[in-house]
C-alpha cells in the first residue's frame, strides 16, 4: 500500500486576462481514491488539474494537499518560495497527454533522472529503481530504448514509470490516452488500474467513460469553467440529472456509435 | 602563373593560415559562450537586463565588423583599453559573433517543447538542473546546424583583422602581393586555404549532427 494524499480545492478561480477559466471550484479528493474529471473541450479540466501541482497559478481560493496549501504562503498571500514548491511537487506525479519524455535520454534515464536530481540518489541505485519502475509498467525489456524507438503506448508507460519511481502520494493524469492509437489505449489504462488498486490517490482527466465508470470512485463534470456536479460514477454517467451532463453524454454516445 | 615564389613565401603563408585558424577558433568558441550566456540571461533575466542585452544585440548586429574593430583598436586607448593587434582582433571577433550566436540559442531554446520542461518541473527539478539536463542538451541539438553555418561565415570575417595588422592569412597574402606583384597567385592561395577550412568545418558539422540526432529521430 502506498501512502496516499488528499486534495482539497476551495473556491478556486483562474483568469486568463478577462477570460475566467475556473469559477469558484470546490472539490474534495479523498486519499486513496480515484477521481475522474470529465466535460467538454475547453471546460477547464486541464487548468484545474494543473492548479493541483501549481503548474498553473490559480488567482484566488485554496488548493491543499494533505492540508498544506500549495503555491502560496497563505491564501491570497505571497507565492511560496520555489524550494518549498519543489518539495511539494516531489510527492505529486503527473502524466501528460503528450507524454513529454525527454527525447535525448533512454527510458531508463528518463525514469532515473528525477531520482538522481531531485531525490539525490546515487546513480547506481537510481538505475536499479528505474528498472524496477519500468518492470512494473511492463517495459523491463525496453529500458535502453530512446523515446523515438518506443510506441505511443510504451512512451506513456515510461512516463508513468517516471512519475511512480518518485514514490508519489498523488498522481495527476491529463488525458493520458488521448494521443494514442485505439489499440494502445488498453495497455495504459491497465497500468492505471493497477495503480488505483494499490491505493494511490489519482485525479484523472479523461474521455474514457469506461475507465471513469469502472475505476473511478467519483466523477466530476465540468463545463465552461464550472464544476457542475461531483458524484458516484453511476449517478453521473447513467442517471445524470443536470441537462448539461445529459447533453455531453448524448454527444459522446453519438460519436462512439457506429 | 609563377609558382616558384611560394618557395620563399610558403612558410609565411602557412604561418598566416595558422593564425587565421586560431582567430576563427577563438572567436567561435568564445563568441558561442558569450552568446549562450546572453541567451540564458535573456530567458531568465529581469526586464532591465533583457532590454540592455537586446540593445547590445541590435548595436552589434547593426554595425559593420570593421567599424567595431576600429572603435576597439583605435578608440579603446581613449578609455584606457590598450590592446595589441592580435588580442584586439580576438576580442573583436568574440564580440562581433556573440549576438548572432545569442539569437541562434534563443530560438533553439524556444524550440524545446514546453511540455518537456513542465515534466521536469512537475517532478520537482530545480531550474538550474532543468537548464543543464534538458534545455541545454536539447537546445544545442536544434541549434547545431545554425551554429555550424554561422561559424563558417565567421571564418571569412577573420580577413578583416588584417586591417589592424593581425598577421593572419590575408595580411600575408597582401604583403606577398605588394612585394611580388603576384596578385593572382596570392589570392588563389587565399581562396584555396579558405575553401579547405570551410569544407572541413561543414564536414565535421555534418558528422556531429548525425551523431547527436541519432537517438532523436523516429524510425521510419
Ligand atoms: N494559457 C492560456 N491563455 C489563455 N487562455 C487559456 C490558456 N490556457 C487555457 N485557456 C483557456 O481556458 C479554457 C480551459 O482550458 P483547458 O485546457 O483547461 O480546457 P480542457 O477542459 O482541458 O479542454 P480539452 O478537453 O480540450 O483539453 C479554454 O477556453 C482555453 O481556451
Ligand atoms: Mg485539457
Amino acid at each position: 500500500m502506498v501512502q496516499a494524499s488528499s486534495v482539497e480545492i476551495r473556491k478556486v478561480n483562474k483568469f486568463y486576462g478577462p477570460f475566467q477559466a475556473l469559477k469558484d471550484i470546490d472539490l474534495s479528493v479523498p486519499p486513496g481514491k480515484v477521481t475522474c474529471l470529465i466535460g467538454p473541450s475547453g471546460s477547464g479540466k486541464s487548468t484545474l488539474l494543473r492548479c493541483i501541482n501549481f503548474l498553473e497559478e490559480y488567482d484566488s481560493g485554496e488548493v491543499r494537499i494533505d492540508d498544506q496549501l500549495i503555491g502560496y504562503e497563505v491564501p491570497g498571500g505571497r507565492k511560496m518560495p520555489a524550494r518549498k514548491l519543489r518539495e511539494m511537487r516531489r510527492s505529486i506525479g503527473m502524466v501528460f497527454q503528450q507524454f513529454n519524455l525527454w527525447p535525448h535520454m533512454t527510458a531508463q534515464e528518463n525514469v532515473a533522472e528525477g531520482l538522481i536530481r531531485v531525490r539525490g540518489l546515487p546513480r547506481a541505485e537510481a538505475a536499479d529503481r528505474a528498472v524496477e519502475a519500468l518492470r512494473k509498467v511492463g517495459l523491463g525489456d525496453k529500458m535502453a530504448n530512446h523515446p523515438a524507438r518506443l510506441s505511443g503506448g510504451q512512451q506513456q508507460r515510461v512516463a508513468i514509470a517516471r512519475a511512480i519511481a518518485m514514490e508519489p502520494q498523488l498522481m495527476l493524469f491529463d488525458e493520458p490516452t488521448s494521443a494514442l492509437d485505439p489499440e494502445l489505449v488498453g495497455e495504459v489504462l491497465n497500468v492505471m488500474k493497477t495503480l488505483a488498486g494499490e491505493g494511490m490517490t489519482m485525479v484523472v482527466v479523461t474521455h474514457e467513460m469506461g475507465f471513469a465508470a469502472h475505476v473511478a470512485d467519483q466523477v466530476a463534470f465540468m463545463e465552461a469553467g464550472e464544476l457542475v456536479a461531483v458524484d458516484a460514477p453511476a449517478r453521473i454517467l447513467h442517471q445524470p440529472e443536470d441537462p448539461r451532463i445529459q447533453g455531453f453524454l448524448r454527444t459522446y454516445h453519438e460519436r462512439n456509435a457506429f | 602563373m609563377e609558382w616558384s615564389i611560394f618557395q620563399q613565401y610558403g612558410p609565411m603563408l602557412l604561418r598566416g593560415f595558422q593564425i587565421t585558424v586560431f582567430c576563427w577558433l577563438f572567436g567561435t568558441i568564445f563568441g558561442m559562450i558569450l552568446g549562450l550566456l546572453i541567451a540564458l540571461a535573456q530567458r531568465y533575466g529581469v526586464k532591465p537586463v533583457r532590454w540592455l542585452l537586446q540593445a547590445y544585440i541590435e548595436i552589434i548586429r547593426g554595425t559593420p565588423f570593421l567599424v567595431q574593430l576600429f572603435v576597439l583598436y583605435y578608440g579603446g586607448p581613449l578609455i584606457g583599453l590598450r590592446l595589441d593587434a592580435l588580442p584586439a582582433g580576438l576580442l573583436g571577433l568574440t564580440i562581433y559573433g556573440s549576438p548572432y550566436f545569442a539569437e541562434i540559442f534563443r530560438s533553439a531554446f524556444r524550440a524545446v517543447p514546453h511540455g518537456q520542461i513542465e515534466a521536469a518541473r512537475a517532478i520537482g527539478m530545480a531550474e538550474v538542473s532543468i537548464i543543464r539536463r534538458i534545455l541545454l542538451p536539447l537546445g544545442l541539438v536544434s541549434a547545431l546546424p545554425a551554429l555550424v553555418n554561422f561559424s563558417i561565415i565567421l571564418t571569412k570575417e577573420t580577413v578583416i583583422l588584417s586591417i589592424i595588422t593581425v598577421p593572419e592569412l590575408m595580411y600575408q597574402v597582401q604583403r606577398m602581393s605588394t612585394e611580388t606583384f603576384r596578385y593572382l597567385e596570392a589570392n588563389l592561395v587565399l581562396a584555396l586555404f579558405f575553401w579547405a577550412l570551410v569544407e572541413l568545418i561543414s564536414r565535421v558539422g555534418r558528422r556531429l549532427e548525425i551523431r547527436i540526432t541519432k537517438h532523436l529521430i523516429e524510425r521510419t
